[in-house]
């Protein structure tokens, strides 16, 4: 197709061409296209196959109100061809398709709509149950919009934006231009969404006059122009609005351009005030085969010329309801278009300038004459006009129908913000009853359309959002009002819904091929609300998002229901518009955190695992049961790297008094330079937590929590200290200071070789705690404690250091053949002496007598107001808790997988961690049972996923398994 | 989502930054002569206000302090301390 070029309004840049592929073909479009005109432009006039008739659809909107034009680009599918800009290379397909758009082999179900009243789904295919299953595959196949396929992985990159705004107006067009140029002119920072490439809203393309010698579309370049040259407004284009929430929340969603960063973003701006100024969208006309291809709305077929270029038909017929449609008739008529005929529902009222211009080009303007059918299999060949009433006919060939009843304000903004609306007779549209606080609408969805009346709204509505938030005063609101009442008020509107048919090819929602003779149905049924008529028929529930029946089906039903009451509108709900999920899941954060020590553990062998928020090395081979790593901490020495465990300095006048809230154990009897075990509760006497906590001076001390829990440990002191109003300080030193474990036989053999002080079991033994030096220069808090069962020291060493105190371990140990451990080597070393790790051994449930640890808890503090404690000695004498045991397997090959349960004829308990030790050579592990099940000898069936229904054999067993006199953790 | 809250420290922030803390019931209550319905009162019954109640917040993704405030729980908007309220 040619192109109209060289016009001011043009939005394509024929300079440079885009090309896509379409049905094998490579094709060509341009700069500014979108790949709905771009295809048009190639001769394409069906695009899409309707999703219950197979019906042929083609290009009747440009702003994505219906189904019509949703193909599957580049491997995603419903993408709104006719507002998705084109990019070069992009691979387009027509879905919902059997052989080819143009000849798809399931039409023939047009034919069949008799079979399928309002409501079928629903009356039908559940009479037997078994039908369901059947039909359901079968519907699914024939009715469908689009499929992706389940390994496509989304392409492009997703972000986020939060911004603040003094003022954010929604819609670039005329009004929202003028509301943000006043607001801003205050110096406020203002912010201007569009949901098109570009502002100027109706304006960017009509000719009709904005004042002598100057159309719209010079003044909406004009503002535009002012715009974006202010330095406080910031405009976002190609931005949808899609949410609006309370404390003026708007969220919206963002299309990139081919030079941004992202492909789509997520926009959230809180606003102190908002305009909304969102405009008008067509009402459509509904008579039979009104959405065949060929039939299109007025902005369309001009936006199509003025913009991109195209004339969309040769011979045009027009029925229309309002002056736009012979403005737009006038203007293409120039342009080159053939128009048989202007058929106009409205006998009077109309523009008389615009009615001398049709006259002069000898048009003819049918008054009070309306499409009542369109002919053609595929496209449009010619055109029934009747009289209102349906008496008089006329048959007029044509390949092109520019259809539209009226207009309808876009209130999904307002909707959403809790405004209510009520049908207003006058104007046939739905208005805001009042408007929610620091929120303002203007322009064309108040009503008017005067150019200068829509100016003045939006200067207005600026005005009133300054004065919301006390920036200017009432009377120049005031002095704004006045002057705009003297402008031309509201439009009367058009209000006919449907050409005189009975409707059963006459389409009220183009999406979900619903028929006015299924809404008619429906209400037969005894269904007589807007709301659940829509329900009953699918109505508006397709990807327009009502865009094309939000009007018509309250108007329809009022005028059918011969209802008194004035007409009701359905709810809008967000996201206004179709959003892909890629976009509201935004980008991906890949965030953890690495400990000193990760490269030189990724250098040793490290197999990491992300755990919690860190990456920990888990294994040191590929030998997952890490035989190596255990035996030589058991016979030799190795070395762990612990620094995700939580530490924190807890200090100040109060800090004791904070410990004894929240720890079980009484910690006024913990002397300086002395380490305390003990845990943590939650109300319920759950354990939370456990750790260690040394005295480093009065009031001050140093406590480490599980790694899991760091995170959380400053609010939960924080938490339950909230009303005493204590005094003191508590410093998270978990990033600032790492931690290794020296552990096995050897350990003091290798740290005494760099340590400056006597490590000696006399001078430093078995859970003591000592601070001293390495190499006259590092400082080291040493610890020894007895997790993994061998001579152990837990060496605190600030971050910096942590590598240069590896490296000198590593050194001094190289003639004992030091090696690596990672967690699931120490998991299994624990787990062999009994010890618990909260969150394995416990679950939320569990509490500090389940575990075994009641001898931490000191029921004597009770001035403390320890945190646990009540319940816990409500908890004391319950018979129905579980207990943690040491349990053995009877094949002693075969340990159970964390997790398995415990069942005889109902479940029992479960397993925490069971594994084969290599240390003693037997399958063991600890459970959670029932109490009644607890007892040393007492059987246990385990069940498991691969079990083959065979339960595994195990019996109670007393921990620890080894060393159960703790003699080698006190060498 | 929409909320937004006056940290006595920061300011007014995005609720995103804060995590719930519960209705304000005061303060512990003692553990000597304490019957076990009491306790689990305080710990687990609360008065589900539909209105204006006094509730904790804590500043997870700002300066750590917990605080109390005052919320609409039916437009789920932080309001001024009521007039009644002591
Ligand atoms: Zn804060």
């Amino acid at each position: 197709m040619k192109r109209l070029r060289q016009f001011p309004t043009l939005h394509i840049d024929t300079n440079e061409t885009r090309s896509l592929k379409y049905r094998g073909k490579s094709l060509q479009g341009f700069a500014g296209d979108t790949v709905a005109t771009a295809l048009y432009a190639n001769g394409i006039r069906i695009f899409s196959r309707s999703l219950k008739y197979h019906r042929p659809r083609g290009l009747y909107n440009l702003d994505g109100e219906s189904s019509n034009t949703c193909m599957e680009v580049d491997g995603v599918p419903n993408v709104r061809t006719e507002n998705t800009l084109l990019k070069d290379g992009m691979v387009v397909k027509a879905q919902n398709v059997k052989g080819s758009v143009d000849h798809d082999l399931m039409a023939f179900i047009d034919k069949l709509d008799w079979l399928m009243p309002a409501g079928f789904y629903y009356k039908t295919m559940h009479k037997p149950a078994a039908v369901w299953p059947v039909a359901m595959k079968a519907i699914r196949k024939a009715a469908g919009v689009g499929t992706i396929s389940a390994d496509y992985k989304v392409k492009g990159r997703y972000d986020e934006i939060f911004l603040t705004a003094d003022v954010c107006v929604i819609g670039g067009g005329a009004a929202g231009m003028m509301a943000a140029l006043t607001a801003a002119e205050s110096g406020v920072r203002v912010i201007v969404l569009e949901s098109r490439p570009h502002l100027g809203g109706c304006w960017d393309y009509r000719t009709g006059a904005y004042k002598e010698n100057k159309p719209l579309f010079a003044r909406a370049r004009e503002l535009a122009g002012q715009v974006e040259n202010t330095s406080n407004i910031r405009v976002f284009k190609q931005t949808s609005m899609v949410g609006a929430y309370n404390n003026n929340l708007i969220t919206a969603f963002q299309v990139g351009k081919s030079n941004d960063a992202f492909t789509e973003r997520y926009v959230e701006i809180r606003s102190k005030s908002v305009v909304v100024a969102t405009g008008c969208i067509e009402r459509p006309l509904i008579f039979e085969n009104n959405e065949r291809p060929g039939v299109m709305q007025v902005a369309c077929a001009h936006r199509l010329a003025r913009s991109y270029g195209l004339l969309p038909g040769e011979a045009a017929v027009f029925s229309i309801g309002h002056d736009l449609g012979l403005e737009a008739a006038l203007d293409l008529f120039d342009l080159g278009l053939k128009i048989r005929c202007v058929a106009d529902i409205r006998e009077d009222g109309h523009d008389a300038g615009l009615l001398a211009a049709l006259a002069e080009r000898k048009i003819p303007v049918l008054k009070g004459w309306v499409a009542a059918k369109a002919h053609g299999c595929k496209q449009v060949t010619k055109v029934t006009l009747a009289t209102l009433d349906g008496t008089v006919k006329r048959h007029i060939p044509c390949d092109l129908l520019v259809a539209s009843a009226g207009h309808t304000p876009v209130n999904g903004p307002l909707i959403l913000a809790q405004t209510n609306i009520a049908y207003d007779n006058h104007s046939g549209f739905f208005l805001p009853k009042k408007l929610p606080e620091k929120m303002f609408s203007a322009g064309w969805m108040t009503g008017r359309s005067h150019p200068q009346a829509i100016e003045a709204s939006g200067q207005v509505a600026g005005l009133k959002a300054l004065a919301a938030i006390g920036v200017t005063d009432k009377t120049a609101v005031f002095a704004a009002e006045k002057e705009a009442a003297a402008l031309p008020g509201i439009d009367r509107g058009c209000k006919l819904v449907t050409a005189p048919v009975k409707g059963r090819k006459s389409f009220i929602c183009f999406d979900e091929d619903t028929t006015i003779k299924n809404i008619k149905q429906a209400i037969d049924m005894g269904f007589d609300v807007p709301e659940l008529i829509k329900r009953f028929t699918s109505a508006g529930t397709g990807p327009g998002q009502g865009g094309i029946p939000g009007h018509n089906l309250p108007l329809f039903v009022s005028k059918y229901t011969a209802s008194a009451s004035k007409p009701m509108p359905t709810a809008v709900r967000p996201p206004l518009v179709p959003t892909l999920l890629a976009t509201y899941a935004g980008a991906h954060h890949h965030m953890f955190k690495r400990t000193p020590l990760h490269a030189s553990q990724k250098k040793g062998g490290g197999i990491f695992r992300n755990i919690g928020v860190w990456q920990r090395a888990r294994y040191f081979s590929s030998d997952f049961d890490c035989k190596d790593e255990i035996l030589n901490v058991r016979n030799n020495v190795g070395l762990l790297d612990s620094s995700t465990l939580g530490k924190f300095r807890i200090f100040g006048p109060d800090a004791l008094k904070a410990l004894q809230r929240l720890y079980v154990s009484d910690m006024s009897k913990l002397k300086q330079g002395r380490i305390k075990y003990s845990a943590m509760c939650n109300d319920d006497g759950c354990v939370i937590d456990d750790g260690i906590v040394i005295k480093r001076g009065d009031n001050d001390y140093y406590v480490t929590t599980s790694s899991g829990r760091a995170g959380n440990t400053v609010e939960w002191f924080r938490y339950h200290t909230r009303y005493d109003g204590w005094q003191y300080h508590m410093v998270n030193l978990t990033d600032a200071m790492g931690v290794i474990n020296i552990s096995g036989p050897n350990a003091r053999k290798v740290l005494k070789k760099i340590a400056d002080a006597d490590i000696s079991n006399n001078a430093f033994p078995f859970a003591g705690y000592r601070e001293f030096t390495v190499k006259n220069t590092i400082p080291v808090r040493a610890m020894r404690l007895g997790f993994v069962g061998e001579l152990s020291f837990e060496l605190h060493v600030p971050s910096s250091y942590m590598q240069s105190v590896w490296d000198m371990l590593m050194a001094a140990g190289a003639e004992f053949n030091i090696k690596n451990f990672g967690l699931e080597a120490q998991n299994v070393l624990r787990m062999e002496k009994g010890h618990i790790i909260l969150g394995q051994e416990s679950e939320q449930r569990t509490n500090l007598l389940d575990l075994g640890l009641g001898f931490l808890w000191d029921r004597k503090k009770t001035a403390a107001k320890t945190v646990g404690a009540v319940a816990l000695r409500q908890a004391e004498n319950d018979p129905g808790r579980f207990k943690l045991v040491g349990i053995r397997m009877q094949d002693d090959a075969r340990a159970p997988r964390d997790g398995a349960l415990i069942v005889d004829t109902h479940v029992r308990g479960y397993v925490a961690t069971a594994r084969k030790s290599f240390t003693t050579g037997e399958a063991v592990g600890m459970a959670l049972v029932e109490s009644q099940l607890s007892k040393p000898g007492s059987r246990l069936e385990i069940y498991e996923d691969e079990c083959n229904e065979i339960r595994l054999q195990a019996r109670v067993v007393p921990m620890p398994f080894y060393d159960p006199d703790g003699q080698r953790m006190k060498m | 989502m929409a909320l937004t809250l006056t940290c006595p420290i920061c300011g007014k922030r995005n609720g995103y930054e804060f995590r719930y803390g519960g209705e304000d019931k005061g303060s512990r209550p003692d553990e000597k002569g304490l019957s076990p319905a009491d306790w689990c009162d305080y710990v687990h019954m609360n008065t589900c206000t539909a209105g204006v109640q006094k509730e904790w917040w804590f500043h997870r993704d700002g300066c750590g302090a917990w605080f109390s405030t005052y919320r609409n729980t039916l437009s789920n908007l932080e309001v001024d301390r009521p007039e009644d309220s002591t």
